[in-house]
């Protein structure tokens, strides 16, 4: 025959308050769930019934552990719901089945009464049934897993339930007042039945206006200012605006709250989260658009289905449209602002500018109103997109920190505005420019393009430079650079190297190939075989600067090597381009030379091996 | 002196506010360079240790790659200094990608395993992680006997400090079952991961990616549709995903939703150009062709996108001719295919383009607007 596993309560019930179950407090929540959802089953029954949820402390005259007496005016429970529900605890553990059981009106019962052994020994729960014969029973538990029922000696004089906890000696601070209204307050402050607390004899509700942003205010300010404290109070921040949230699909509304200042990027806002306004979570995720960091918000939801950890909802179709509402009011207050106080607007930009620059980039319309107004580094300081569209037609920019860095000193002394795109979804919004805007022009800059800039030389200057010219090719062409001669400011800087970003990565994997054991370096090789050519580096030597100039005259071949290859250098070190070991043996070699050549000309002894620069 | 320390500072910090991606890395190699330039070893190894990070999570294997084998240049220099063990995780993750570059040899590949397994023996550990990659190369390499012979001593050898977590190592488990067509099995065991009661880095991102087509298979559509709408959000701004995008692509392309497709199409196909791993090119250009060989066969000759400049067949007026893009896809895939093929000796990957066929045969209206 079949046995069956003898669970203990006691072990189930520890596993769930350490799984299951945040704190001990959440008692409270499973019981205000359990009566607002008798409550509701009532109304399905008799349209039209309203009712109420009661907590009562009572204190010990004998200054014993208080009793918690818990009332509604729900539907009850009939004697097979009794033994169905209070009585098959834990008959899965699968969360699948406790929620399938949540979604119906009392089958969660029995689920929630189990958290009430986390801060008692016995529960008695008396209850008459709207649906029976009129009888109020007696279910008594315990938490060594034995209940009895009876017929009460007491009878409820209409339907409803009522709960005795007697709180456990070592759980007794889970049942001071202060505890009991805190928490109910948290859980069911929302909710749109009255919930009553009575503490010596005097009662108080403990939710009298319902969710702060349904209330009715004077004025437009009032409201504000409301749902401002309001935001301080469940936040604990001095918010900086509020707008209101509204979306048919899942029937949700609520108020998201304008963070003070910048979230950092990956930062997911955690929002306040009522479920058929009960408190579900303080830490929902999910709920809007992945730009929309910029607020958290306090929502009320009737139609969303709520993940099993209830920490977030159900990724459904339902929640991406109502995702998608939400995003919309945002988006309204965002094109409000713009319209109406462009002002307003730049003060929030320099604040939340990520979360306008991603909607911006999902959202055309909303790109076309407030693209203009974002503020961008550029090689002459920082201006908005519209300043630098109004003096240089074609717009500028460098993807990366390191290019711009590259280019933004010479770009600025040639009074080129370059701009700064390397900043997150700075290269995406530009880019994105010529689709939305219909007669503007991007170009991506890079220092290799800084030379087209330069002035030419004259025929003169050419003919005298040529054996210069001819000499560094042949200097640098070891080096995969390429060498060309042009006037450019500002004139102390005597060359400019560049190269691509594809450039830079190959003369990092050269110098880890120095660096690594032949085991990588032969990984590195293949690695590199199926990378990109890129484009060639290149020295570019400026003629306004004075020492390039006397080179020009130089006839010594062996100091023009010696100098071109300085130079080289000097430009890599300039552009912090670590050097390899090839090209520090150049700067070695070099810085010997030039102090053997002082050396000399001081009329030091020449040892063998120097080499003097006569 | 202290300006330049200053700067790399800053420039780590400002790395730290920044998602994963091409941004984070190249400021993190910024600041390599600026260590590098000042001869300063020990924060160049810290430095990089951060950037194999990045680079990792953020799509760029190959600068993972270079940045570790400098660090390991520097373990070899000087041991006490630069512990290898410390750099033990990392290498498993560097040496997991060293397939997806076809210039890479097998012999190379075998060496960097046998390392890595004498790696971790030296500390009596790391038998589980060292069985999972040579399984994972075995695979990715075609090599099925192989492959199933790893999977069994893989899933029965002990766990250790340096196993991978369980819930990437479940996510591993299900790509077997994809592989031999038990689609019950694949979504029945990622049941926790779908339920969101277990997560890590790059899981559920890549998990919900998985489980498109067996779902498709199973005619759980439904299902189907929540793992694409969860997962590509997921997904969409991390070019560390660009082989998940692909397949999402050609879920999209199976269930007839091909303005969606067009949509994430010419969203990444910029990643795919540039993107280091090959096996990842390939998963989206053979998406890619599958997608447009469905549009070709819807009746549209000519679609109008928004690819980038970079693209070789790039139109200034956004206008491309369906067929001829189809093409290029392919013809991208297939010279990828041919590349590993010949470096693997074995036909998975044209096997895996030659699947484009049986998709189309299945392919079936779903629309998700």
């Amino acid at each position: 025959m079949d046995h069956r596993f003898q669970v203990s309560l006691r072990g189930v019930i520890d596993l769930l308050s350490h799984h299951l179950y945040s704190s001990p407090g959440v008692y409270v929540r499973e019981l205000l769930q359990n009566a607002t959802d008798a409550l509701r089953a009532r109304q399905q029954l008799e349209p039209g019934a309203s009712g109420s949820v009661g907590l009562e402390l009572r204190e010990k005259q004998d200054g014993g552990p208080p009793t918690l007496l818990f009332t509604d005016e729900g539907v009850g429970l009939t004697e097979e719901e009794i033994h169905r529900f209070l009585a098959t605890i834990g008959e899965s553990s699968k969360r699948e089945v406790l929620e399938a059981r949540r979604n119906d009106f009392i089958g969660q019962f029995g689920i929630g009464l189990l958290s009430c052994f986390m801060v008692c020994d016995e529960l008695l729960v008396v209850t008459r049934s709207a649906r029976g014969d009129g009888r109020t029973l007696e279910w008594r538990g315990r938490h060594d897993g034995t209940y009895d029922v009876r017929v009460s000696e007491h009878p409820l004089d209409a339907p409803g339930t009522h709960v005795y906890l007697v709180a456990r000696e070592d759980m007794a601070e889970w049942f001071t007042p202060e505890r009991v209204r805190q928490l109910a307050r948290h859980y069911g402050g929302l909710l749109p039945f009255p919930v009553r607390l009575t503490v010596n004899g005097a009662t108080e509700q403990l939710n009298p206006d319902g969710p702060p942003w349904r209330r009715l205010y004077e004025t437009a300010g009032e409201k504000r200012q409301a749902l401002l404290a309001y935001g301080r109070e469940v936040f604990g921040t001095d918010f900086l605006d509020v707008i209101p949230l509204r979306s048919a699909a899942g029937d949700v509304d609520g108020v998201a709250f304008v963070l003070p200042a910048s979230p950092h990027f990956n930062a997911k806002q955690k929002h306040r989260v009522y479920l058929k306004h009960m408190l579900l979570s303080e830490s929902a995720e999910n709920l809007l658009p992945e730009w929309a960091f910029f607020v958290k918000c306090v929502v009320n939801a009737n139609g969303l289905r709520p993940t099993a950890s209830r920490e977030s909802f159900y990724e459904d179709t339902v929640l991406s449209q109502a995702r998608e509402a939400l995003g919309q009011s945002l988006r309204q207050y965002l094109m409000d602002l713009a319209r109406e106080e462009p002002r307003a607007l730049q003060r929030l930009i320099a604040l939340h500018g990520l979360s306008v620059k991603g909607l911006a980039l999902d959202d055309d319309d909303f790109y076309r109103l407030v693209i203009d107004w974002l503020p961008f580094e550029t090689s002459l300081g920082m201006m908005t997109l519209a300043d630098y569209r109004r003096s240089w037609p074609v717009v500028r920019y460098t993807p990366t920190m390191d290019g711009f860095r590259q280019v933004a000193r010479v770009a600025a002394a040639q009074g080129l505005c370059v701009l700064n795109a390397a900043y997150t979804h700075d290269t995406a919004l530009l880019e994105k420019l010529p689709h939305v805007v219909s007669d503007a022009q991007v170009s991506a800059f890079s220092s290799a393009d800084l030379p087209q800039t330069f002035e030419e030389l004259t025929l003169d200057e050419r003919e005298a430079i040529y054996p210069l010219l001819r000499l560094a090719e042949g200097v640098l062409a070891p080096f995969r650079c390429g060498v060309e001669v042009k006037k450019f400011f500002p004139a102390e800087v005597p060359t400019l190297y560049s190269s691509d970003a594809e450039g830079a990565f190959r003369r990092d994997a050269a110098r880890a190939k120095e660096e690594s054991d032949d085991l990588y370096a032969g990984v590195l090789d293949g690695v590199m075989a199926g990378a990109g050519g890129g484009e060639q580096a290149q020295l570019c030597l400026n003629l306004h600067n004075p020492v390039v100039r006397r080179l020009a005259a130089v006839e010594s071949r062996e100091l023009l090597k010696v100098s071109v290859e300085m130079l080289y250098v000097q430009a890599l070190l300039l552009g912090q381009h670590p050097l390899n070991a090839q090209e520090m043996a150049l700067l070695n070699h070099g810085l010997l030379g030039l102090i053997a050549a002082r050396l000399d000309e001081g009329g030091g002894s020449s040892g063998p091996g120097s080499r003097g620069m006569h | 002196m202290g300006d330049w320390r200053q700067q790399v500072e800053a420039l780590r910090e400002q790395a730290e506010g920044l998602p994963e991606g091409d941004a984070k890395v190249r400021t993190l190699e910024e600041a390599v360079r600026l260590a590098d330039t000042h001869g300063d070893v020990p924060l160049g190894y810290a430095l990089r240790d951060g950037l194999i990070d990045a680079a990792t999570f953020g799509g760029f294997p190959d600068k993972a790659l270079v940045a570790f084998a400098w660090c390991r240049g520097q373990q070899k220099k000087d041991p006490q200094r630069f512990d290898p063990e410390d750099m033990l995780w990392k290498q498993k993750w560097v040496v997991g990608r060293l397939d997806e570059f076809p210039h890479i040899s097998r012999k190379q590949i075998a060496d960097a395993l046998d390392d890595v397994e004498q790696s971790f023996a030296k500390l009596d550990a790391g038998q589980r992680a060292a069985l999972k990659l040579r399984y994972q190369m075995a695979r990715d390499m075609g090599d099925t006997a192989e492959a199933e012979r790893l999977w069994e001593a893989w899933l029965v050898a002990p766990r250790d400090h340096l196993t991978d977590c369980r819930v990437c190592e479940l996510d591993d488990e299900l790509d077997h079952h994809v592989d031999r067509g038990e689609w019950e099995q694949a979504v029945k065991k990622a049941k926790p991961i779908l339920d969101g009661r277990q997560s890590c880095a790059e899981i559920p991102h890549l998990t919900l990616g998985t489980l498109l087509y067996p779902f498709f298979k199973l005619n759980r559509l439904e299902e189907a549709r929540a793992c694409h709408v969860r997962g590509y959000a997921m997904v969409a701004k991390n070019r560390e995903f660009l082989a998940t995008v692909g397949e999402h692509l050609e879920f999209l392309a199976l269930t007839g939703n091909l303005s969606r497709g067009l949509t994430v199409l010419e969203k990444h196909l910029g990643w795919a150009l540039e993107h280091s791993s090959h096996r990842d090119r390939f998963t989206f250009y053979a998406a890619g062709s599958f997608l447009l060989g469905q549009v070709t066969a819807d009746g549209r000759e000519e679609v109008s996108l928004r690819l980038p400049k970079a693209f070789p067949l790039h139109a200034v007026d956004g206008g491309y001719a369906t067929r001829a893009l189809r093409d290029w896809m392919e013809t991208q895939a297939r010279d990828i295919a041919a590349r590993f093929d010949a470096r693997n000796g074995t036909a998975r990957f044209m096997e895996l383009l030659a699947r484009n066929e049986v998709l189309a045969k299945e392919a079936r209206l779903f629309p998700l607007d």
